[in-house]
């Protein structure tokens, strides 16, 4: 079926969504995802993974800013002059971290406070510039949109499979639902279940080294199962 | 005076932008294979950060806020404007080293450009907004941030050099032992933030 | 390639167009954020009073909130000679008409003789009133500030809600986010049976009076002193204000 599409979708039909860009969105998630393969953008993921919603959040407010930047600059691709190429850039990130922020605020005005400097710091996010250099300088909109999305939802979900494991092990909750603890608040009572009552939260999962020790234990895992992306160095 | 030197010293080693906050990772780990080039990104960095810090703190107090030239509150025009500063600010700063020191020039190399999209510059000085420092406090922020953060990369470079001679696992060779290490240099530094600065003075 | 005069003009262009988006943009928003942010402060003024309401705050709509605050809560501001000051007075000097939305943090860095302070009174559905103080203080980071409950007597803690700009989650945030540590302020006194001021500290190592100690965090000795020094301090201001309404 795919042999079929490839020569309809090459020039006429802007929007299409065939196998090679459904692979644009799938390969940043597994196999050249930005934070674990590329390394690019760690610095937020640590800060904002102590709570699965502020990495939600964060999430999300990377996506659409990685889209939306890819997206513009590429349209603009042929117009940007070389010599101002980077201030361009980081302008027109800039400027949709700005309404990210904006709307963030008159959303949910909780998250943007608990978030604070880290929403600005999507400005040097190095996902951003790497996706701007790398694919929307030399490619079409449409195409660079959906890179865009793809590289921001592998960056979402590590964000948010860190900030699952940080906020079971370190609060025992997850989006703020008590799971496990010791007092009846929560829906597992380690107290009052004999089998459990060993456990207790461990507040190392909640400071931030425990974020580096997750990122290189999935590191760890990816590249056991996929020796292709082990260093040479 | 002496809070002055509290917030040097709290910048540089209690709060420190690598160790403790985790900003400019990606850099962070990248230059980090060996110590040379280590020192001078790090070079490259207090450099930046002590000249950007005061910088934005002069825009954001003449230009963006109430009191300022144009007499309204302009902040939400700050981010545009703060990294706009420091690509600017890190290409005039190219372009003095290479005229006054080509042989700094050379060996700073393509750090200096790439300084522009490190997290730590820019954290800094919104950190430096959100704590509502004063002009002097910035500077000394800037310095202290500046060489807190070459600190942190030299340290961590010089275990990643002597880790080369190790049985690492294969697949945690690099990058995995870097997260690993920065995580472990990132718990060491928590023991430094019970220092009271105060007892510097 | 491309001549200087187009640089020019296309940063000018693009300048331009980015600065008006944005500027509709926060004029666009700008009633929603500040009653998002009118909301968030009466929410932490609330919180001190979670356990008389008997509702979970941070799960009431934006709507709920300003009616309850409106209905439930008489806000004062005072000097800390303990004299009221009137609402003409209060716009004059912060700008603010309400209480509530001034900016406290400022205040606090006043000179004693200028500083203004805030005293929130409840009065719960039985008709009970609880006096709201604040207090602000530094933690390891930044700075921590709290409001504390009173009963009707102005000594015992009914209540009380802390929250931080920048704590270390897990060590020094614990003081906003673990019930189990900052619900032991409640109960606890800050006057001696002589009536001489004492406040509640938070000290190291077992509890020793129970009427004005709490237990300290572990990992978090800087943040649980800067809580004590802020309880020690921030309700001393009060203490002139404390004493002509405990008489009458």
């Amino acid at each position: 079926m795919a042999e079929v599409q490839v020569p309809v979708k090459s020039e006429s039909s802007v929007f299409s969504f065939g196998k090679t860009e459904r692979r644009l969105i799938t390969d940043p998630i597994s196999d050249n995802n930005p934070i674990t393969v590329q390394v690019l953008g760690v610095c937020s993921a640590l800060a904002v993974t102590t709570l699965v919603s502020k990495a939600l959040v964060m999430g999300i407010a990377v996506m659409l800013v990685t889209a939306f930047s890819n997206y513009f600059t590429s349209l603009l691709r042929e117009y940007i002059p070389k010599s101002v190429r980077m201030i361009v850039q980081l302008v027109i990130i800039a400027f949709l971290v700005t309404v990210v922020e904006l709307i963030l605020k008159a959303v949910n005005y909780p998250i943007w406070k608990e978030l604070s400097v880290f929403i600005g710091l999507i400005i040097t996010n190095c996902i951003l510039m790497g996706r701007l250099e790398a694919y929307a300088m030399a490619n079409k909109p449409w195409k660079s949109f959906l890179d865009g999305i793809g590289n921001g939802l592998g960056y979402g979900v590590i964000l948010v499979i860190i900030a699952v494991i940080r906020e079971l092990a370190g609060k025992g909750s997850l989006m703020d639902y008590k799971i496990i603890g010791p007092t009846s608040e929560y829906a597992l009572n380690t107290m009052e279940i004999s089998w459990l009552s060993w456990y207790a939260p461990n507040n190392l999962a909640i400071l931030s080294p425990a974020a580096m020790f997750i990122i290189a234990i999935i590191i760890w895992v990816q590249r056991s199962r996929n020796p292709k992306l082990v260093d040479i160095s | 005076m002496s809070d002055i030197i509290n917030i040097f010293i709290k910048s540089a080693f209690i709060e420190n932008l690598a160790l403790s906050y985790f900003l400019g990772m990606c850099s962070f780990l990248a230059v980090s294979k060996s110590v040379k080039t280590a020192l001078g990104l790090g070079i490259a960095v207090v450099f930046v950060q002590a000249i950007t810090m005061p910088v934005n703190w002069l825009i954001d107090h003449y230009l963006l806020g109430e009191g300022g030239v144009f007499g309204m509150d302009l902040t939400f025009l700050r981010f545009i404007i703060f990294i706009s500063t420091i690509a600017a600010l890190v290409q005039l700063v190219e372009m003095v080293v290479e005229k006054v020191s080509p042989s700094l020039y050379n060996s700073l190399g393509i750090f200096l450009p790439l300084i522009t999209v490190n997290c730590a510059i820019l954290g800094g000085s919104l950190f430096m907004i959100s704590k509502e420092y004063n002009f002097a406090q910035s500077v000394s922020f800037g310095l202290g941030g500046g060489i807190g953060w070459a600190l942190a990369i030299v340290a961590i470079a010089g275990i990643r050099e002597k880790l080369a001679y190790s049985h690492v696992p294969p697949a945690l060779r690099g990058l995995g032992m870097a997260f690993f290490l920065t995580g472990l240099m990132g718990m060491a530094f928590m023991g430094l933030m019970g220092i009271d600065p105060a007892a510097f003075k | 390639m491309f001549s200087t005069s187009y640089i020019i003009k296309f940063t000018l262009v693009m300048t331009i167009i980015v600065a008006l988006v944005l500027s509709l943009l926060v004029s666009g928003l700008k009633g929603v954020h500040t009653e998002n942010e009118s909301v968030y402060n009466k929410k932490g003024i609330l919180s001190a009073v979670s356990q008389q309401l008997g509702k979970d705050i941070n799960s009431m709509g934006n709507k709920e909130v300003q009616e309850l605050f409106s209905t439930s809560i008489d806000q004062k501001v005072i000097n800390l000679k303990g004299e009221v000051i009137s609402p003409e007075d209060i716009k004059a000097k912060t700008g603010a008409s309400e209480p509530v939305d001034i900016d406290w943090g400022k205040e606090i860095k006043k000179p004693e003789n200028e500083r203004l302070l805030p005293v929130f009174t409840y009065k719960s559905k039985d008709n009970k009133e609880y006096n709201i103080l604040y207090v602000r203080g530094k933690g390891l980071w930044d700075e921590i500030w709290g409001y504390i409950a009173f009963e009707s007597d102005w000594n015992t803690i009914a209540g009380q809600a802390f929250d931080h700009k920048g704590e270390t989650p897990g060590l020094g945030a614990e003081i906003k986010d673990n019930k189990a540590w900052y619900g032991q302020f409640t109960g606890r006194k800050i006057y001696n049976p002589e009536g001489e001021f004492k406040s509640v500290s938070v000290v190291k190592g077992g509890v020793k009076i129970p009427d004005h100690q709490v237990d300290g965090i572990s990992g978090a000795t800087i943040t649980a002193n800067g809580v004590d020094e802020m309880m020690k301090r921030g309700l001393k201001y009060y203490e002139s204000y404390i004493q002509k309404n405990k008489k009458s």
